[in-house]
């Protein structure tokens, strides 16, 4: 015991003496000595796994988290020899899964390893103006020429500009999808509540404004269907929705009265019974994306109990339908599952969730190539860009996975005609639905806010505590997790 | 009469042992059958019920999403053995050996360093780990294998164990005479005092490789070269693609990981179960 | 004393100690020691986020105060606590019991190595795959536990265990539990086949039966290992981190934030305070230590005098048996 409280009681002395040396001049001196030691050890390193792949083509150090940036890249190379004379693409993919992407990545960036990155939405405010903007070159000067002009002639969606935005007012980073909000429903629940399935008809059925919804969702209720699976869904919607975002110009959290709403929100949907009460992302919430009574395709019976409820439909961008929905209907052509049997329409209020952002550093070494890569996948309109591509699924072949793209021109020549909504022309509602959703309610820690909120909301709605002691304890918690101030 | 009442008592005894073990048997067991059944079935049979009996028949179309990912098992297994065998190999080694020193000999820094031990074993580990990137960083060390083996051979725990162990049945009788048949030290404890510890380094080294193979999050932020990933890694990778999960893949990769493990277990659960007792002189 | 042991006694082995010392204390230092005072220097700086300069504090306590004025750190030490005794408890207590079973020479029961292999399996998966597949089969409002208490008619309604506190802080202590009894198990068994044989011998001479041998012998000698156990149990309770952070992610509410968890939010998301993290690591490793003090203290003076008096015991009863003998 004495010798380990004399062992700490040195140590603590150790600490002390460490920190007097450390004077700021002698830790910048460090930190820069490490930085250079850092980069020549990354310099040797790519040298030496290349060289055997290539002489003296430039090396770019590619960061993502899924694979659709790296391949889209890939793809690039493959079909533009120039390019893939000059270049050589190294691909760093992390998931995000458990977090370890954007500690990977900041590591890299302070270390110059990272040339170009992908980034989410949920995270990516934190490069093009948060703490890590000081690493990300705007486009400009990767030198793209004329980039304001580039978008405003491509017709890309404000909030992805405003996203992509760095304090100086120039863009630093853009998506090539487009992640306007629809509702996403139905057909046959559809007919059968409202006596038709017109996505033009659905949407006076469900909206403008929430009290539009809630009738659709008593009379949904009669017939014994749900109006969405859980909370989650409308959660999005109001999210983006409102006209203020958790932090104020200070820094200081704010609720927005539309995101207090959501507290009332939640506990009409549940006490009404209105939704089966799924969280996102989950298997339950999955499962009501098929149908009920339906067995899968293996013939296995559908994990259901007797009190769950067919569900009208989900809060979502193309990327829903077309990565997410459509593996969950047990079927690949009309008739199968619940296969074809979906449309999309104006949603009671406009939002926008999700997206993925690509971004050049000012480290990179191969700006020219970053340059090429950036502009054909966020801003090339013609048929060889990626967008057109990306939104008819021809980047890989015939018949691929149509998605709404980041670019209204290219939306408007291309044909979003998909089986799986009985050949409705989705982009006929998310081209219109870009224009709703507002990029600057996002900030950098939506994700951890928005954990800590839909929890309060949860211990309000099961009845644990009510809407006062759930917004202390809300603003306690952001306090204590994330040094954000409450302004009031 | 009352040796029969006592013979009933025993059986029944026995039966309530069966019992008990068996019920706790089938609840260990219940996730590695869900596992195997689920890596034979589709990711949609999946997603609508966990928990299934009947395998399905989709293990090779499973297997195929790995190659449609660019997952490679075979590459992600040989990085694992060879970290897991290597981080193993020194925990085990040098364990015993530092365990060996404070146990055998009598120097003057013995019990500071003991107790240097004791402490190191309580740092959060959760924490450290933020010195140790950044300090990995700063040395280059991303993309090796070196901070995932070398590390281990200071493993804290281990020497705390092995110097439990080995204090009441290492006797220092042996090692005298050993050293009067003029052995060096060094060929004492490899040739002695080792095969004394088989039953404690065949406990340690299933521990040891287990944490060392399951590893996840220090491999998934050093590691970042594909060619370098380990098998958790690779199966994190597949259930992180949230746009387009597969879980009948996932679950067979998890079952390829555990794969490698049940080998090393088994083959090391020989030494527990036979129950080898220390040899050696008794006191 | 013979001519050779006065020869050996005059020798010094203590270099010995040093050098085999030597490759753990090298080592440590680099990959150890330096991460850790590193971290302790991060305590007393203002370091967070990405790049931003760091300085030292003008109130070098800065952060170890605003830990400890932080609700929610004092909640997840708290919650730390908690979890670990109701997994704790009945670990050992399971582990004692099938320890018993397992080396008992009178029990009847077979296939033991085979219940042995089996009970340890549960800690060879991945935390990860563990909590995810729990996270599964309790799911709300159609998991399979949900599925199987309805069915059943133990509850008409489905029960959302991941928005009551203490349903989920009863399932992580039971994934802690499921997890760990069986290495707890074969830690405590490989400890009995490290029991000199010639006790067990004495004691089934002197006619104990299986119930005596375990208290009065098994148990005393397995002290050391308990106490390894304990403190091992302990450190690794409170740094419980994968299980809670990826069954509920910490929720609902916190109720199974852990230290650690605290400790990773902090450090990897939002603001990523890493001096705020370190300090609170700190803190912890400070407690750790004053509670492993104090256990390894009072179980070493207990340890010492059961050995004495088993020595004193088997003493007499070799004397006893010499008398007999005679």
């Amino acid at each position: 015991m004495k010798k380990a409280i004399s062992l700490i009681a040195a140590l603590s002395i150790m600490i002390g003496c460490a920190g007097c040396g450390n004077s700021s001049s002698t830790a910048d001196a460090g930190s820069k000595a490490e930085e250079s030691k850092a980069e020549s050890a990354a310099e040797s390193k790519d040298e030496s796994s290349d060289e055997a792949v290539s002489g003296d083509k430039q090396l770019i150090n590619l960061y993502a988290f899924t694979d659709e940036v790296p391949n889209m890249c890939k793809k690039y190379a493959e079909t533009h020899p120039d390019f893939d004379a000059k270049y050589q693409i190294k691909v760093t993919q992390i998931p995000t899964t458990n977090g370890e992407y954007q500690p990977a990545l900041d590591q890299a960036l302070q270390n110059g390893g990272v040339d170009m990155f992908a980034a989410e939405a949920a995270f990516v405010k934190k490069y093009t103006q948060g703490d890590a903007a000081k690493y990300v070159a705007s486009y400009e000067d990767l030198g793209i020429a004329d980039v304001d002009q580039k978008i405003k002639d491509a017709e890309i969606a404000q909030y992805t500009v405003e996203i992509g935005t760095n304090p100086d007012g120039k863009v630093a980073g853009l998506g090539y999808q487009a992640t306007g909000g629809a509702f996403i429903y139905r057909r046959s629940i559809a007919q059968d509540v409202f006596g038709t399935d017109d996505p033009a008809k659905v949407k006076d059925e469900i909206g403008p404004g929430w009290d539009k919804f809630w009738e659709a969702a008593a009379k949904l209720k009669e017939k014994g269907y749900g109006i969405v699976s859980g909370d989650g869904d409308v959660w999005h919607a109001v999210e983006n929705s409102s006209s203020t975002g958790w932090l104020n110009d200070d820094g200081k959290l704010v609720i927005d009265p539309k995101r207090e709403e959501f507290f009332d929100i939640s506990k009409k949907l549940k006490d009404n019974g209105w939704h089966n009460d799924t969280r996102d992302w989950t298997d339950a919430w999955y499962a009501d994306m098929r149908d009920q009574s339906g067995a899968n395709a293996d013939g296995e019976a559908d994990v259901k109990t007797a009190d769950t409820k067919k569900i009208f439909g989900y809060f979502g961008p193309a990327w829903l339908i077309n990565y997410t929905i459509v593996k969950q209907v047990n079927g690949e052509k009309k008739g199968e599952g619940t296969f074809g049997d979906w449309a999309v329409t104006e949603p009671p209020i406009g939002f926008f969730w999700g997206g993925t952002w690509v971004l050049g550093t000012k480290d990179c070494k191969a700006k020219e190539g970053v340059a090429e890569l950036i502009e054909w996948i966020t801003l090339d309109t013609t048929d060889d860009g990626l967008q057109y591509k990306w939104a008819n699924g021809t980047l890989y072949g015939a018949n691929g996975t149509k998605d709404a793209v980041a670019s209204s021109v290219v939306m408007k020549k291309s044909d979003g005609k998909v089986d799986m909504l009985d050949g409705q022309n989705m982009f006929d509602v998310f081209v219109p639905a870009n224009a709703n959703a507002n990029g600057k309610t996002l900030t950098q820690y939506d994700e951890d806010i928005n954990l800590i909120w839909r929890d309060q909301v949860r211990m309000y709605t099961s009845g644990q505590k009510t809407k006062e002691e759930a917004i202390a304890d809300f603003k306690q918690k952001v306090q204590d997790d994330l040094d954000i101030e409450s302004a009031d | 009469m009352a040796v029969r009442k006592q013979k009933g008592g025993e059986i029944a005894f026995t039966v309530f042992q069966y019992v008990v073990c068996i019920f706790i048997a089938v609840i260990c067991l219940m996730p590695f059958i869900i596992m195997l059944i689920n890596a034979t079935r589709s990711s949609n049979s999946i997603m609508a019920s966990a928990i299934s009996f009947v395998p399905g028949k989709d293990l090779m179309t499973n297997y195929s999403v790995f190659e449609g990912k660019s997952f490679n098992p075979w590459t992600g297994f040989l990085n694992s053995v060879i970290i897991s065998v290597g981080a193993t190999a020194c925990t085990i080694y040098f364990s015993t050996l530092t365990a060996y020193a404070i146990v055998a000999y009598d120097w003057k820094a013995r019990k500071a360093f003991f107790m240097l031990i004791m402490c190191v074993l309580m740092i959060p580990s959760q924490v450290t780990a933020i010195g140790f990137f950044q300090f990995m960083y700063k040395i280059g060390l991303v993309n090796s294998f070196i901070p995932m083996i070398l590390p281990s051979i200071a493993a804290p725990s281990v020497v705390f164990f092995m110097r439990q162990y080995m204090q009441p049945s290492l006797s220092m009788d042996i090692v005298q005479s050993a050293r009067i048949d003029g052995a060096g030290e060094f060929r004492i404890f490899n040739q002695i005092v080792l095969p004394l510890m088989k039953p404690a380094m065949a406990t340690q080294a299933i521990f040891a490789f287990v944490a060392s193979w399951n590893a996840l999050f220090l491999p998934s932020i050093l590691l970042i070269d594909r060619e370098k990933w380990t098998m958790p890694i690779m199966v994190s990778q597949l259930a992180g693609d949230m746009y387009k999960t597969e879980y009948g893949a996932v679950y067979l990769g998890l079952v390829m990981t555990v794969l490698p493990l049940f080998v090393v277990y088994f083959v090391l659960s020989k030494y527990i179960i036979a129950g080898v007792a220390l040899g050696g002189v008794k006191e | 004393m013979s001519n050779s042991q006065r020869h050996l006694k005059g020798l010094s082995y203590a270099k010995y100690g040093y050098m085999f010392a030597l490759p753990f204390i090298i080592i440590f230092l680099i990959f150890s020691l330096y991460p850790t005072l590193y971290t302790m220097f991060i305590g007393f700086t203002d370091m967070k986020g990405v790049g931003n300069e760091t300085h030292l504090l003008e109130q070098p306590f800065e952060n170890f105060k605003s830990i400890l004025n932080n609700q929610s750190f004092i909640q997840s030490l708290k919650n730390t606590v908690k979890i670990w005794v109701m997994n704790f408890v009945p670990q050992m207590g399971l582990a004692l019991l099938l320890t018993a079973w397992f080396t008992s020479r009178t029990s009847k029961l077979k296939g033991k190595g085979f219940f042995k292999v089996v009970f340890y399996m549960p800690n060879i998966i991945t935390a990860a795959t563990i909590a995810i597949l729990f996270n599964t089969l309790f799911g709300y409002p159609k998991g399979p536990v949900n599925q199987l208490m309805m069915s059943w008619g133990l509850t008409n309604t489905a029960t959302d265990f991941f928005t009551s506190k203490s349903a989920s802080q009863n399932i992580v202590a039971f994934i802690q539990f499921w997890t760990w009894f069986g290495n707890t198990m074969i830690m405590m068994i490989s400890g009995v086949l490290g029991i000199s044989p010639d006790i067990y011998e004495a004691a089934d001479i002197d006619g104990a039966n299986g119930v005596q041998t375990f208290f009065r012998i098994t148990l005393p000698n397995l002290k050391t290992i308990m106490l390894y156990t304990l403190i091992t149990s302990m450190i690794g309770g409170l740094n419980m981190f994968e299980i809670p952070l990826l069954f509920n992610n910490g929720g609902p509410d916190g109720a199974t934030t852990t230290a650690s968890v605290f400790i990773y939010k902090q450090a990897f998301k939002g603001k990523q305070l890493f001096a705020k993290a370190a300090a609170a690591s700190m803190i912890l490793f400070v407690i750790i230590c004053i509670l492993s003090a104090i256990l390894f203290w009072i179980m070493r003076d207990k340890d010492a005098i059961a050995a004495e008096k088993l020595r004193k015991e088997e003493r007499k009863r070799r004397k006893q048996k010499q008398i007999g003998e005679v």
